[in-house]
């Protein structure tokens, strides 16, 4: 404990007779002035209710399982219990290992790697970044906080933000589990790489052209120099896992609400339309805010779209989605995303159908 | 959301993916079988993060880590962490409790697999567009098929040879098919049926028999027929359901993998 700090530990020279009655008075005269007494207690306490509250939740549970379980025979709300259960384990392992990776070139790869790949003449760094973008593994929300350290570390922002938007929807692990959900149509997965790495450029493009610095709000210091590196490692992980877990779960359950409670009909109706269709599931991306590690899995379950209202789906979600514009928003700025979210989803629908035409 | 509960939620989430692979086969009602180890992996992974989260924290580690506040955050909106200081690792917003939802779904209403309800609810299956009909490989044993022999197929199988088999090597071959009993709402007859799957619940596509020379069992048993397919008159790729007739029927006792892929 350190007395520096507290105005009523400095010794009034005037009143105390010896050391040792400058330290009693000291500490007694402490005891009434310093507001946080209980300090460490109150931490603890507050931890054993954290405790108490979760196992209060397990034996909840348990005593669900005994006398609920049997009893839930409603199809409707098994058959959503379903759906949604499914997508939320089905993202899981995607979701923790792109957390997981994307810790670990947070924690062990320093910025300055990234600074010296990337050229400094912005028109030239934009199509390198999203090129780059295809290198590195992890879904949106781990890239907000990295194009936000990118651009602190000197690259220029056009770059980072092209950055920003291709790693999520292009990346290596986002390619396998495109692959995977649509399994023979190879296709699908090459019309997305392509379209979301256009998108990514030529939003870039633009805002070397026509954006403005004061429009970007610069982001503080990620994490405390001196931090060892798996501390870093264990609280980006976390970090990532908790945000992108979240708002992963209010995807399923909005993905599984639809999924059960929108009339097929309607959705058929829909999704005869030609252009009505893609916009359709660019709007549903932008609500349901899916991980993009996991949105292929949903795309290829609209089942009755065309191919290129499945890609519109897959290109706009991870660069345009509730949960992404609320993350920008805190990391950038409001007056940044009223103008990037706007001219990523034009862009990112400009280049759905021009690749949608040509590849599916 | 303080450290504490981050971890908890950590470790409940991962003993939830544990438990619906390791100790039970629930997840099979979810998702295909070659997803079980990347699960259980993913368990592990969350398990043990959840747990070193706990440990730092308990050993104080986390109020270095995070400038030691562990305050409730004013406001649930993640930005407003975002937006001051850049990253304050110690709080998660609020919509992180949801990651409990899971848990829940997995330990109180074990979700059981899609059934009936979705093959009633759901629009059938619709032929394969013409382009892709020339470049059909067929996956079943009907070719190879020996004069009299009893060829056990998936119901997947059957439809596909129903609908787009040319030749209609399927006409009078004896076949065997295992699936679910689902009334027919419009009319006469029932359908046996099976739900498959290219990666998760949420994709399951229907595909069912219609059968009218035997009467409708209890909806959702599991049977195995045997019999042929009812040649239909006119184009194959026009019908709208496949008939079947059954010579014999019986029950299934010992459920298989629910899903079709």
């Amino acid at each position: 404990m350190s007395d520096r700090t507290t105005p009523a530990a400095v010794p009034d020279p005037a009143v105390p007779h010896s050391l040792g009655d400058t330290l009693a008075g000291g500490w007694h005269d402490r005891g009434d002035d310093l507001p946080p007494e209980d300090w460490g207690r109150r931490g603890g306490s507050r931890r054993t209710g954290t405790v108490w509250l979760f196992a209060l939740f397990i034996t909840a549970m348990a005593l669900g399982h005994a006398w609920v379980t049997d009893r839930l025979t409603s199809e409707a709300f098994l058959a959503w219990a379903t759906i949604f259960t499914a997508i939320s384990f089905q993202a899981l392992p995607f979701l923790v290992f792109g957390v997981a990776l994307s810790a670990a070139l947070t924690a062990f790869v320093p910025t300055s790697v990234y600074q010296r790949l990337i050229p400094s003449r912005p028109g030239r760094a934009v199509p390198v970044a999203g090129a780059s973008g295809a290198l590195l593994p992890g879904c949106e929300c781990a890239s907000v906080p990295i194009a936000g350290s990118l651009i602190k570390g000197g690259v220029a922002p056009a770059a980072a933000l092209t950055f920003l938007l291709a790693a999520p929807a292009i990346n290596p692990i986002v390619m396998i589990a495109t692959a995977v959900a649509f399994a023979g149509q190879p296709e699908m997965v090459l019309a997305r790489f392509v379209a979301s790495l256009l998108t990514a450029v030529v939003v870039g493009w633009v805002w070397v052209r026509f954006g403005r610095a004061d429009w970007l709000r610069l982001p503080a210091p990620t994490h405390a120099p001196g931090e060892s590196r798996w501390t870093v490692f264990r609280e980006s992980m976390l970090h990532d896992m908790m945000h992108a877990g979240g708002y992963l779960v209010v995807g399923g359950l909005a993905a599984a609400t639809i999924n059960v409670m929108v009339p097929r009909e309607w959705l058929v109706t829909v999704a005869g339309l030609p252009v009505v269709s893609v916009l359709v599931l660019a709007v549903l991306a932008i609500l349901l805010s899916i991980c993009s590690e996991a949105d292929a899995f949903v795309a290829v379950s609209f089942t009755d779209f065309s191919p290129t209202a499945k890609l519109a789906f897959m290109v706009i979600g991870p660069m345009v989605d509730l949960k992404l514009v609320a993350m920008q928003a805190g990391m950038f700025g409001w007056r940044f995303v009223v103008r990037f979210a706007p001219l990523c989803l034009l862009v990112g629908l400009l280049s759905t159908f021009l690749i949608g035409g040509i590849v599916l | 959301m303080n450290r504490i509960a981050q971890g908890l939620t950590l470790v409940l989430l991962g003993a939830a993916a544990l438990t619906s692979t390791v100790a039970t086969d629930l997840y099979l009602n979810w998702v295909k079988p070659g997803f079980g180890p990347f699960l259980v992996a993913a368990g592990v992974v969350m398990v043990l993060l959840g747990v070193l989260v706990i440990v730092a924290e308990l050993r104080g580690e986390g109020k270095e880590a995070s400038g030691g506040d562990t305050a409730e955050e004013p406001s649930s909106e993640s930005h407003h962490e975002h937006g001051h200081g850049g990253h304050d690792h110690s709080r998660a917003p609020r919509v992180a409790w949801l990651l409990l939802l899971p848990v829940i779904a997995v330990f109180v209403v074990a979700p059981p697999a899609l059934g009936a309800y979705t093959v009633e609810n759901t629009a059938a299956a619709s032929p394969p567009p013409p382009e892709q009909r020339g470049s059909v490989r067929f996956d079943d044993g009907i070719a190879e098929a020996e004069p009299g022999e009893v060829v056990e197929m998936d119901v997947r199988q059957f439809v596909m040879r129903a609908w787009l088999d040319e030749e209609r090597l399927l006409a009078g071959q004896e076949v065997e098919l295992t699936g679910f009993a689902v009334p027919d709402p419009e009319g006469e007859g029932w359908f046996l049926a099976r739900l498959q799957m290219s990666c998760c619940a949420a994709d399951a596509i229907v595909n069912k028999v219609h059968i009218t020379n035997r009467p409708a069992p209890e909806t959702d048993s599991w049977w195995t027929v045997r019999g042929t397919w009812i040649e239909p008159e006119g184009e194959i790729s026009h019908v709208s359901q496949h008939e079947f007739e059954v010579l014999e029927m019986r029950e299934v006792s010992d459920t298989p993998d629910p899903y079709e892929w």
